[in-house]
């Protein structure tokens, strides 16, 4: 990441560090106060989508580390979701345990669901792994259906609003802090992964899995950790999902989400922390605005075509990035930030 | 050049937020005179559902602008709405996407609307707890039992889709004459719906009509490839009755390929097929012919070409004044404008003690829902009765059967309730 004129570091630390001006820690902090302010000002609708965002972003985060930092393409991020989910929300409705406790189970339980069906991305890759991940994605949502006497089958299963003492996590407002702060943490918690040994392994796997394992990575242990790290992320996607809906059902994690997710990934940019958030917040608003505009494109156009437009929509985009901006948002961000930095100056 | 780009993505930005958050933007709907209240919700017009929503939103359409001109319910009814209100339709399309459905929800709350519909199960199930918060009732197109899973406030026209089987399953064990135990098996969607039949009541409530359970076989909800395998599993159990959850893209290349393997009632292996009422036989039997004979379906309505029912005639008339040139012939539009009548009856019941401009939605829910009793469609259902425990109207399950191709009225047959939780 660039700096502004005259900033330069002088050890490691300063080097790796997130933020690295005062400037960069003012904008977090007013971006901080902003949102969490949004309650007092959003109304249900805008904190719902917020909510929705925030949780999604959870989820592509873990897909990013996945497939944008060490290169394992997945398509079962929403059967992962739905594992996660399902821990949850079975741990509280069926054993009464806290939200507290069955939120860090539903990761734990969604990374080691994530490791078993990581296990063919040691011998296959590419397409090969694309299709396994899918497998991954129906036998998950089968074993959920099958296993009816503990997760509702069909019927799905009520899943418990969080609560603290008697506070519950109830309104629009509350449940959105709780995200945001998950969110949040979850944002930390990739940045930081991606800036270690660990994160640096996961990319020279993704640059070339031959080089990386003469240079002595393990590939058999990174990639597991890859699978695994992604799946706990969409494990707690996947809770926070269930116990903001107070309903867990299999018809909440279609796999066509997983698909979507990947367009966010690809719209935000492979490879990147920022990508993730791009992504997620470009795709959920423009499903706002086919929302939005449906009703009157009716009225111009037959109802049923105005309605798929929402599909198409979608679809063009991520087809529009893939060919004008592979490198998603985030490189736009980047280059913004970077024109401003030496403006008046074009280089 | 790299301005004017810069320009464009935040020029971009700016719309799609701005479009966003004006969405968001309550109206003041209410005077002291005229007040407008808003009908409608969500609609699942992308998707599996996409024809049956379109004909359910031409059913709104036409049946408010009745009511808006008239003043009336139905020809069959002497109450007539109030003349100071006016109703008016907004909809948005969720996409069968649990997540549009609630900020949809969220957006036509604060627009003002006292009721709200659901589009489908994978919309209702997450917006169940939070209907029940706001004390909103709503009405739907879907009848699973997870309706029934407390809190009840989506309410149904159609009877419960177990109760529905449980009907053609009453019918055909009528119609048994060999003296061994019929045996039966369900042939189903695999979605929400299609899978909520699969439940410990409805295996025992065949059991004990003297049935012999084989099994389950599930099928894609739009089949992209005919079920053979599904379809080879009943007849190497010997099946003789199979019940499911169906729509018509699904329930239609499953009797084709039933037909081309020999197996229906009159054909060389004996078989019965019986779907609940998505499956409606208003379309698959001028789709199939006689492909199609003797497949059973519990819960439908009378085909819109039944013009002595007073409620088709009605939706008959309503077309011919208001979509003169552009006719739905989908059934659903019967739905459509049924739904729409339950919501305007809500309000209008809630106004005869609440005044409208003072009227809430828990006034709408208690004061109208719930007091719903013994409601007329002009005979396209049976009377609908709605209550606190009570979010399923019928209680009786219409069966219609395909006869050389035509659909024929079997009978009505009770609601068993077979789903008690």
């Amino acid at each position: 990441m660039s700096l502004p004129s005259g900033v330069f570091q002088q050890s490691y630390g300063q080097d790796m560090a997130i933020f690295r001006t005062k400037t960069q820690w003012l904008l977090l902090l007013a971006f901080l106060v902003l949102l969490f302010l949004c309650p007092l000002f959003a109304s249900d609708r805008i904190l719902t989508i917020l909510t929705i965002m925030g949780i999604s972003v959870i989820s592509v985060l873990g897909l990013n580390i996945l497939t944008g930092y060490c290169g394992q393409i997945s398509l079962g991020q929403a059967g992962f979701m739905a594992a996660g989910g399902y821990i949850s929300a079975v741990l509280t409705a069926k054993l009464g345990l806290s939200f507290w406790v069955a939120l860090p189970t539903a990761g734990l339980g969604a990374g080691i669901i994530g490791i078993i069906f990581g296990l063919p991305s040691l011998k296959i890759k590419g397409f090969y792994l694309i299709m396994a991940t899918v497998a991954a994605h129906f036998i998950i949502i089968w074993v959920i259906l099958q296993f009816s006497g503990i997760t509702g089958g069909a019927n799905g299963l009520s899943a418990p609003r969080p609560a603290i003492g008697d506070f519950v996590f109830r309104s629009k407002g509350s449940y959105f802090y709780l995200t945001m702060v998950i969110t949040c943490l979850a944002i930390y918690c990739a940045k930081n992964i991606v800036r270690t040994r660990v994160g640096r392994a996961f990319v020279a796997i993704r640059d070339n899995d031959l080089a990386a394992e003469v240079m002595g990575i393990n590939l058999w242990v990174y990639k597991l950790t890859a699978f695994f790290l992604g799946c706990v992320f969409a494990g707690i996607s996947g809770s926070l999902l269930v116990h903001y809906y107070s309903f867990a059902s299999t018809d909440h994690f279609p796999f066509i989400n997983s698909v979507w997710y990947l367009g966010m990934l690809i719209a935000g940019g492979m490879g990147s922390i920022a990508g993730s958030i791009f992504g997620v917040i470009a795709l959920k608003l423009l499903d706002e605005l086919v929302t939005f505009v449906g009703p009157f494109l009716s009225a111009v156009i037959a109802p049923q075509a105005a309605a798929s437009i929402g599909l198409i929509m979608r679809g063009l985009v991520i087809a529009l990035f893939l060919i004008f901006e592979p490198r998603g948002l985030a490189h736009r961000w980047e280059l913004i930030k970077s024109y401003y930095r030496h403006w008046p100056f074009s280089h | 050049m790299t301005k004017i780009k810069l320009l464009f993505v935040a020029l971009l930005i700016i719309i799609l937020a701005t479009s966003t958050f004006t969405a968001c933007g309550g109206d003041v709907t209410s005077g002291d005179e005229e007040v407008t209240l808003y009908v409608g919700g969500s609609f699942s017009l992308t998707g599996a559902y996409a024809e049956d929503s379109a004909a359910v939103l031409a059913g709104f359409e036409d049946y408010i602008k009745y009511v808006n001109e008239t003043k009336l319910l139905a020809p069959w009814r002497d109450t007539k709405f109030p003349k100071n209100v006016t109703l008016e339709l907004v909809w948005r399309d969720d996409e069968l996407k649990p997540d549009k459905a609630l900020t949809i929800y969220d957006e036509l709350k604060a627009k003002g609307m006292l009721l709200f519909r659901v589009s489908a199960s994978q919309t209702a199930m997450p917006l169940m707890d939070t209907l029940m918060a706001d004390n909103m009732g709503a009405t739907t197109m879907v009848s699973g039992s997870y309706l029934l899973t407390p809190p009840k406030t989506i309410f149904t026209n159609y009877p419960l889709y177990t109760d529905e089987l449980a009907a053609i399953a009453d019918w055909f064990k009528a119609n048994w004459h060999e003296t061994r135990k019929p045996k039966v098996a369900y042939l189903t969607a695999d979605s929400a719906p299609g899978r909520s039949i699969d439940i410990p009541e409805m295996e025992a409530y065949l059991v004990n009509a003297g049935f012999e359970f084989v099994g389950k076989q599930f099928v894609p909800m739009v089949p992209t490839s005919p079920p053979t395998t599904q379809l080879a599993w009943l007849k190497d159990n010997n099946v003789d009755l199979a019940l499911g959850w169906m729509i018509n893209p699904g329930s239609q290349p499953t009797i084709k390929e039933a037909v081309r393997l020999g197996m229906g009632p009159d054909l060389d292996y004996k078989i019965t097929f019986g779907f609940a009422a998505p499956a409606h036989l208003a379309v698959f039997a001028p789709a199939m012919g006689e492909l199609g004979n003797g497949v059973l379906v519990a819960g439908s309505y009378p085909p819109m070409s039944h013009n002595e029912v007073a409620g088709v005639a009605f939706c008959n008339e309503l077309q011919t004044k208001y979509r003169p040139n552009n006719k739905v012939t989908h059934i659903m539009y019967l739905h459509g404008v049924i739904e729409a009548m339950l919501q305007i009856d809500a309000l209008r019941t809630a106004m005869t003690t609440v005044d409208a401009d003072n009227l809430t939605s828990k006034d709408v829910l208690e004061k109208g829902f719930y007091t719903i009793k013994n409601f007329s469609t002009g005979d396209i259902t049976p009377l609908l009765t709605y209550g606190p425990n009570d979010p399923d109207g019928p209680d009786e399950v219409r069966i219609d059967q395909v006869q050389n191709g035509e659909v024929v009225f079997i009978g009505n047959y009770p609601a068993h309730h077979v789903y008690a939780k």
